[in-house]
């Protein structure tokens, strides 16, 4: 099918990527350059761009300030709390969702509604929910005997809070996804596993999951890269509080702080930076395990 | 989705790349339109000065929405169909912060309008970096400035916190001052009538503070009832002069634990996962609060067939005293040309007009900034009937400000979550104040 490359091919094909090229390298591209460079200006003009002094004051100072290290381990805890979570519930769902059922358009149009829902939207309604005196969640959890809950004014049950509101929040796109990935695996592969008498789970942990792994390697990598990126949820939430205590404050939050409120631009870039990397590293660890794991057919 | 942030400051990096393309110099062009280097502005704007020298568009940013945008765009329209050569655009931001970070990015591209809203707190940042205009040389002007009785007329904590040394860089517009709300009601069941000093307020809240109703209330930032108590002790927040915060005496122990002895005893509380005070003041979940006396429109939207309810002065301390004067000025921008600044001036001077200030503190329950404001009869019949609204200019003479200085956002952070641990137990009173302090000096440094 595919003949080889040639220079005439090459130039066509970048002819149409060009247009995109062009908007990724000015509004991304550019800016992480940008923003690179910005995080090592130590005396500087920010509105006439005139810089007197650079260095790597910036990292150090990051780096020991308590809020930033707080931002970091928050970030991860907020990651490890959203992402396992998140995907077992959408394939439960996704799988749900596949099988033969009656109302299947409603049902998906529901499980989608939450990802296409405005966020402010979301966490007005989600902060009466948590509300302690009058919320719904503190009143199904009385009948289980278990005493009100401050879910937004208690540091120990803000990360919680967040944490909950994400994942329903972020269920719809993974079940969308999910279930492509699903509806493309071949039926012929489980009507012969039925004729040899495999069970629902075998067919499930040898067939489904092995087929279903690039999805399930998409998913997860976009899933960690927007948890680290989480922001808006905690400014809604949170009434543009990074939580009682900053028990809530991530990465992102801290570059917003430095920069929008604190006038610290080159340290929010540096922030911004130290982010960009971790995020960085953390693909790069899942592309390796990837390739052990992921079947492309 | 969560990239709104990311591509905010990714079109801001995009703004100055064009900028740093466009060539036109920002610095020239703006005082010589003569020297016919209209490379920013094209051809036709040299033609159209011929034309009519004095015409001119201004453009005043605001962050008022609803019925404050609509009274706003009256003023406009009044202002407008009185200048024939000037033409206000009025341009609706969003909310403070939306406005706060678009003129940080127009000043970055080099775009600001000529005039715009601003919190007074953020003056001394716009002041540092050299984009906002003095406004001595329009105020000493003998046709377009203001007499001394006029400037004497501007109320005074309002005028002095327009002033850094001497030199005006704004003039009071949407004012507010902090003023107790009462549950008229619970009070005069128990016997009570509106406190005026501390120990009132700890009385009655003792008093009423029983099943769901908590007795006194505070707002989540309660940093300026915090102040004016310290104030009214004696104590300094924050230098001003200096840049020093000095909240952690022991008065500003003390003041703090004013407070919080009433949290911990649970005979007060505040508006905690609410956000503000006036929906459970409203609902009649607490028998007072302090609060904005810009609140006063949704005190009266949440209280609204609810409960009863009355405003007063805040609480005086041992016979003294004192309430923190806030909000936000009318700034004008350095990057206007002279005519434009001009005309930007006589709308500024229009719009804290003893009549215009009264209008608009009718219909949006901001403080008039003219004393002569509040004798206007229309003015006067207002307030006899909406006594609510008299709490908060029976108190000018109390009245104070924070100290305006840059960092002080930061400081606010700083304050803000030192509070809560304070709050929280997780530190003494004595420990976060001091904490508090000592990084609050660390960055004004």
């Amino acid at each position: 099918m595919m003949s080889e490359p040639t220079w005439k091919s090459t130039f066509k094909a970048f002819l149409y990527l060009l247009p995109a090229l062009l908007i990724l390298i000015i509004f991304n591209i550019y800016p992480i350059i940008k923003s690179f460079l910005m995080s090592f200006y130590i005396d500087f003009d920010y509105f006439n761009n005139v810089v007197y002094e650079r260095g790597v004051r910036n990292f150090i100072h990051l780096f020991q300030d308590p809020n930033f290290i707080k931002a970091t381990l928050n970030t991860f805890i907020f990651v490890v709390g959203v992402v396992p979570i998140s995907i077992i519930l959408s394939l439960t769902i996704a799988l749900f969702l596949n099988s033969k059922i009656k109302f299947l358009g409603f049902f998906r149009t529901i499980y989608f509604l939450p990802f296409v829902t405005s966020v402010v939207a979301v966490a007005i309604v989600w902060s009466w929910i948590f509300h302690s005196d009058y919320g719904l969640l503190n009143y199904f959890l009385g009948w289980f005997g278990i005493d009100p809950i401050n879910w937004l004014t208690d540091p120990t049950y803000a990360m919680p809070a967040l944490i909950i509101l994400s994942i329903w929040k972020g269920l719809g796109f993974n079940i969308i996804i999910f279930l492509a990935g699903l509806q493309n695996i071949n039926q012929q592969y489980y009507l012969a596993a039925q004729v040899d008498g495999a069970s629902a789970w075998r067919r499930f942990t040898n067939m489904t999951l092995p087929l279903l792994s690039p999805t399930m390697f998409f998913v997860s990598i976009i899933s960690i890269i927007n948890g680290f990126k989480v922001f808006d949820e905690i400014f809604a939430l949170f009434n543009g509080k990074p939580g009682p205590a900053n028990s809530t404050l991530t990465v992102v939050y801290y570059v917003y702080q430095k920069f929008y409120e604190e006038y610290e631009f080159s340290l929010a870039a540096a922030a911004a930076f130290v982010l960009f990397i971790i995020v960085f590293i953390f693909t790069l660890v899942q592309l390796i395990i990837g390739k052990k794991f992921v079947h492309y057919d | 989705m969560k990239k709104s942030l990311l591509l905010t400051l990714l079109s801001m990096c995009f703004i100055l790349l064009l900028a740093a393309c466009g060539g036109g110099n920002p610095e020239g062009g703006e005082d010589n339109s003569e020297s016919g280097e209209g490379n920013s502005k094209g051809g036709e704007d040299t033609a159209a000065e011929n034309e009519a020298a004095e015409e001119v568009e201004i453009e005043f940013w605001h962050a008022m929405s609803g019925p404050h945008e609509e009274q706003i765009n009256s003023f406009v329209d009044q202002f407008n169909s009185e200048h024939e050569n000037i033409t206000v655009k009025p341009v609706n931001q969003g909310s403070y912060d939306d406005l706060e970070q678009k003129i940080m990015a127009a000043a970055k591209a080099g775009n600001l309008p000529t005039l715009s809203q601003a919190v007074t707190s953020v003056i001394p940042e716009y002041m540092n970096n050299d984009f906002i205009m003095p406004l001595n040389d329009f105020i000493e002007d003998s046709e377009i400035g203001l007499s001394d009785e006029e400037l004497d007329d501007y109320v005074d904590v309002f005028r002095e916190s327009s002033q850094w040394d001497g030199t005006y860089y704004s003039l009071p517009f949407s004012k507010s001052t902090r003023v107790l709300f009462y549950n008229k009601e619970i009070l005069e069941d128990n016997g009570f009538e509106a406190p005026e000093t501390w120990d009132d307020v700890r009385n009655i809240a003792e008093t009423v503070t029983k099943d769901n109703v908590v007795g006194m209330g505070f707002e989540n930032s309660y940093e300026s009832e915090f102040q004016a108590v310290l104030n009214q002790m004696g104590g300094t927040f924050i230098d001003e002069e200096t840049s020093e915060a000095q909240f952690a005496s022991e008065n500003g122990v003390e003041a703090m634990s004013l407070i919080m002895d009433m949290i911990d005893e649970e005979i007060a509380r505040t508006a905690g996962e609410e956000d503000y005070m006036s929906n459970p003041f409203g609902r009649g979940d607490v028998a007072m609060y302090i609060g904005s006396s810009a609140g006063i429109p949704h005190v009266a939207g949440a209280a609204e067939g609810n409960i009863e309810w009355g405003t007063a002065p805040t609480p005086t301390l041992d016979g003294e005293a004192a309430t923190v004067f806030a909000g936000n000025d009318i700034i004008m921008f350095n990057q206007a040309e002279t005519a434009e600044q001009k005309a930007a001036w006589k709308f500024m001077k229009f719009l804290t007009s003893p009549e215009i200030t009264a209008a608009w503190s009718m219909e949006s329950g901001y403080l008039p900034v003219r004393y002569s404001a509040q004798e206007l009869e229309e003015y006067q019949s207002f307030v006899e009937e909406n006594d609510e609204y008299k709490a908060g200019t029976e108190q000018f003479d109390a009245g104070f400000f924070t100290a305006r200085i840059q960092g002080s956002n930061k400081v606010r952070n700083i304050l803000l979550e030192e509070f809560d641990n304070i709050q929280l137990g997780q530190k003494t009173v004595k420990e976060g104040l001091t904490d508090a302090q000592d990084r609050a000096n660390e960055t004004l440094q």
